[in-house]
């Protein structure tokens, strides 16, 4: 009886001990994930610097309703909810790239081939999209190497402007961003490609699998658990994509169809202090839209795949 | 061992007391600058730094907005101090003033010895603020003392300006309108299509960086040249010569024709194809490579006119349109758009401390720094005692500065602030010529080149500016003391949804392919901008303008 008394004291105070080893993140959490949401009161309060926000700014959910209340700018929020679904849907369309990528760039037999070929794929993350812009500029603006080269050759007879023109802009989006974040996103799968059990592909080529046969059957499907977290971590940031690339390429040619939600939170916002209040408005609409994304995601993982990943 | 050990702990415990000891003898005091004209953010360092030290034994540490971003405002704002030094638009300060973050001042500003001559100025700035007979919270920012109605300089802010050496060479014709300055420009076009490594040249390159700047609505570049009209933006309403005010969209007001004129540019091939992709840096390159052949803000010339170009006559010069009126603004005897305060936490020493520093920086000696720059770098004394200008590339190749200034690039250690209490026009007394250097006698006998008297005898004029006054053809806007509203949130969305509509379109009209393009954008950019409510925002620009527009008036009749 005493005995199991003091077991269970024992228990008791270890756990105790086990809850503080948890405690400093607990606290960095807390302190940096939830502390910063006491910033929502700006969205309801009509708030402008210096004057601090006492109880006759505040404006229940004035900024709210401010979204949808005239028309035109209605007309351009749909637009610009729009242009973010169109390109983070591409993005999502195309999201089997980078692992199909790290599949084939595991299979390179020549060591120095490979590592080189993933150093120069991983090498643009590291590029601010300023100087990818600037890059950009040098090869396709109007008088830039491209159309030097092809007037040089006579294939056009006037330069073409390739950054003000909207043709199929939203996949040359998603080409600049994959040309800069493929290899980065790779490394995830070839790190989960190192961790598959080589009995089994010994055993495939025992049992006379072809290379295409082990990728499909044994290295796909070990990499799809991974995928499927990463899409899902991606769909709950679908309209949070970003807005430095957006920024960059805009023009007021092609500003129609580029303009993202967090670009026109920032065209909005940045001149003048007033726009505080709305663009923290629009934050917490973001908020509220990726915690259900996250939460539907989740759900439809558990009923097809029978488990979540929360 | 043991012995070294002690040695080494009694050492190490006694240098932090040993520099402690000194550091209270001979600590500077640190004095924060808010500061919104800085492009500089942290302690002011080089010779600047050795200088205001040297004197007072402060150090100056610079906190810029426009470095580390306008939210800095709001958070040192909501911590009840801005800064000990404030330098701000006239607009913000008023707020500042409300929320309790500026120290009233009335006790001790009109005793700063240097600033007395400045009185009238103060006085008019502080008692627009409407807080009392007598009480003073700010120094209106490069106070000048000609005149509130009249116009000093050779040029104005904004005139059409083309290489002296392409005018001539295509039989320096009369420019009678905006067409004509097209015929012009694409005649030297046919001349001149690429520089002399030949990149293309085109007779007009354009940016967007700063549009919507500065007040005004729309694309920089048809803000500034509407003043060749006479044309002055209010925020989103214009201000016409005879002091009513227009919409923007109305076809009679310059926004239509110049952006009618930029189009009819691009339709002729004169518009750089690349305007519409390029930034302010891809086109100052263009400029200093000799690609661009037409430019209109004074100041430009500073990156292309050189001392050999002026001499081999292949300077920029201001070519006039007959049928302009060019709107120029008076010079800033009331002071520019900014202000300086003190912030209300200052007391005490650090009080004093700064008083004696401003009454310094409006000093001659200080005005001399800020204006001049070093002796025996910049400008050297002549045997009259007027200065003559030496190294003009000081500041553009940051030449090192004497010894006893600390060494250093003159550039990184150049005076941070980057803000005057006086204007630059002011009389310096030791010289009795003025500290900005284009007005003394050793300079302006330097620069009559041989480009200078073709300009005079071809325009029958001294300068730019006496050919508009001979002409007739300047509308001088007077200086005066304005209290302006500021926005509301909700007038500042509305300005700028409307502001980034009227932006869209109005680049998009530059390139329109034809005429009938050009109609249908503008119709699209009107609609667009009515559905937003520009009716509102014309009714409350108008209001808030009509303040500046009595008080010039007033100024007039005085």
């Amino acid at each position: 009886m005493q005995k199991a008394e003091r077991r269970i004291d024992y228990k008791k105070r270890r756990s105790y001990i086990e809850f503080l080893y948890i405690l400093p993140f607990l606290v960095l959490v807390a302190l940096f994930s939830y502390f910063p949401l006491y910033g929502w009161i700006y969205a309801f309060h009509d708030y402008r610097p210096p004057f601090p926000i006492t109880n006759e700014t505040f404006v229940g959910f004035k900024w709210f309703a401010t979204i949808v209340n005239n028309p035109v700018r209605l007309k351009n929020v749909l637009r610009v909810l729009r242009n973010t679904f169109a390109m983070s849907g591409i993005s999502l369309f195309f999201s089997w790239f980078p692992m199909v990528f790290a599949v084939f760039l595991n299979e390179i037999k020549c060591k120095p081939f490979r590592k080189f070929v993933q150093t120069v794929t991983t090498l643009p993350n590291f590029i601010s999209w300023v100087l990818v812009f600037a890059f950009a500029f040098t090869l396709f603006g109007t008088n830039g190497a491209v159309n030097s080269v092809l007037q040089e050759i006579g294939i056009i007879s006037k330069p073409i402007s390739f950054l003000k023109s909207t043709d199929h802009l939203w996949f040359k989006m998603w080409l600049w961003l994959t040309w800069k974040n493929a290899g980065w996103a790779a490394i995830m799968y070839l790190a989960a490609i190192t961790g598959i059990d080589e009995q089994m592909i010994e055993a495939a080529k025992v049992d006379g699998a072809t290379r295409m046969q082990i990728i499909w059957n044994i290295t796909i499907p070990s990499l799809l658990p991974t995928y499927f977290v990463i899409v899902m971590l991606n769909l709950a940031n679908f309209l949070s994509n970003g807005m430095e690339q957006y920024y960059v390429f805009q023009n007021a040619f092609n500003q129609d169809y580029i303009e993202v939600l967090d670009l026109y939170v920032y065209n909005m916002a940045t001149s003048g202090t007033g726009m505080y209040p709305l663009s923290t408005a629009i934050s917490i609409l973001k908020s509220l839209v990726s915690v259900v994304l996250l939460f539907i995601t989740n759900t439809a993982s558990k009923l097809i795949r029978g488990e979540g990943f929360i | 061992m043991k012995r070294f050990l002690s040695l080494l702990l009694t050492v190490i415990m006694v240098i932090p007391m040993l520099s402690a000891v000194a550091m209270a003898e001979e600590a500077p005091m640190v004095i924060d600058f808010y500061d919104d004209a800085a492009n500089y953010h942290g302690i002011q360092t080089g010779w600047f730094a050795k200088v205001v030290k040297d004197r007072f034994n402060i150090e100056l540490n610079i906190i810029a907005p426009q470095v580390a971003g306008e939210s800095i405002y709001a958070t040192r704002a909501a911590d009840g101090n801005l800064g000990d030094v404030l330098i701000m638009d006239k607009s913000k300060f008023v707020n500042c003033i409300e929320a309790g973050l500026v120290k009233d001042i009335s006790d001790r500003v009109l005793e700063i010895e240097n600033l007395k001559p400045f009185h009238q100025q103060i006085k008019a700035y502080n008692a627009s603020l409407n807080k009392g007979e007598g009480v003073y919270y700010g120094i209106p920012a490069e106070m000048v003392n000609t005149s509130a109605v009249g116009v000093t300089g050779e040029m104005i802010y904004s005139s059409p300006q083309v290489r002296w050496d392409l005018y001539k060479a295509v039989g320096s014709p009369d420019v009678k309108d905006l067409d004509g300055l097209l015929d012009l420009l694409a005649k030297i076009h046919e001349i001149h299509p690429a520089n002399e490594n030949g990149d293309p040249a085109y007779p007009i390159s354009l940016w967007p960086d700063w549009d919507n700047n500065d007040n005004m609505s729309g694309p920089a570049n048809v803000v500034q040249l509407t003043t060749w009209y006479g044309d002055k933006f209010k925020g989103a309403a214009i201000l016409k010569p005879d002091n009513t005010f227009v919409k923007l969209y109305d076809k009679d007001s310059g926004y239509y024709k110049i952006t009618q004129f930029l189009n009819k540019a691009y339709q002729m091939g004169l518009v750089d194809p690349e305007s519409f992709e390029q930034d302010w840096n891809a086109f100052v390159g263009k400029l200093q490579n000799g690609q661009v052949d037409l430019i209109w803000y004074s100041w430009q010339q500073g990156f292309w006119n050189s001392q050999d170009r002026m001499d081999n006559g292949t300077a920029f010069q201001v070519i006039p349109v007959e049928d302009a009126m060019f709107y120029a603004d008076a010079d800033n005897f009331f002071g520019s758009s900014r202000v300086w305060g003190i912030g209300s936490k200052v007391e005490g020493e650090k009080y004093e401390k700064i008083l004696e520093f401003l009454n310094w920086y409006a000093s001659p000696e200080g005005l001399t720094f800020q204006h001049c720059g070093i002796e025996g770098l910049n400008y050297i004394v002549g045997e009259d005692g007027k200065y003559i200008p030496y190294k003009d590339n000081a500041l553009m190749d940051n030449l090192p500065v004497p010894e006893e200034y600390g060494g250093g690039g003159y550039q990184d250690g150049n005076n941070a602030i980057n803000q005057w209490l006086c204007g630059s026009i002011c009389l310096n007394p030791n010289t009795g010529e003025t500290y900005d250097q284009k007005y003394w006698a050793s300079y302006i006998a330097k620069n009559m080149t041989e480009m200078k008297k073709e300009w005079q005898a071809r325009f029958d004029a001294q300068d730019p500016v006496d050919w508009m006054k001979k002409n007739n053809k300047i509308v001088i806007s007077p200086n005066c003391v304005a209290n302006l509203a500021t926005d509301t949130n909700d007038i500042e969305l509305l300005r700028n949804e409307i502001n980034k509509a009227l932006c869209k379109y109005t680049w998009q009209m530059f390139a329109a392919e034809s005429d009938d393009d050009f109609e249908a954008l503008w119709n699209k950019m009107v609609d667009e901008m009515d559905g937003l409510g520009y009716d509102q925002l014309f009714d409350y620009d108008c209001q808030k303008w009509q303040v500046e527009v009595d008080a010039k008036i007033a100024a007039v009749a005085q």
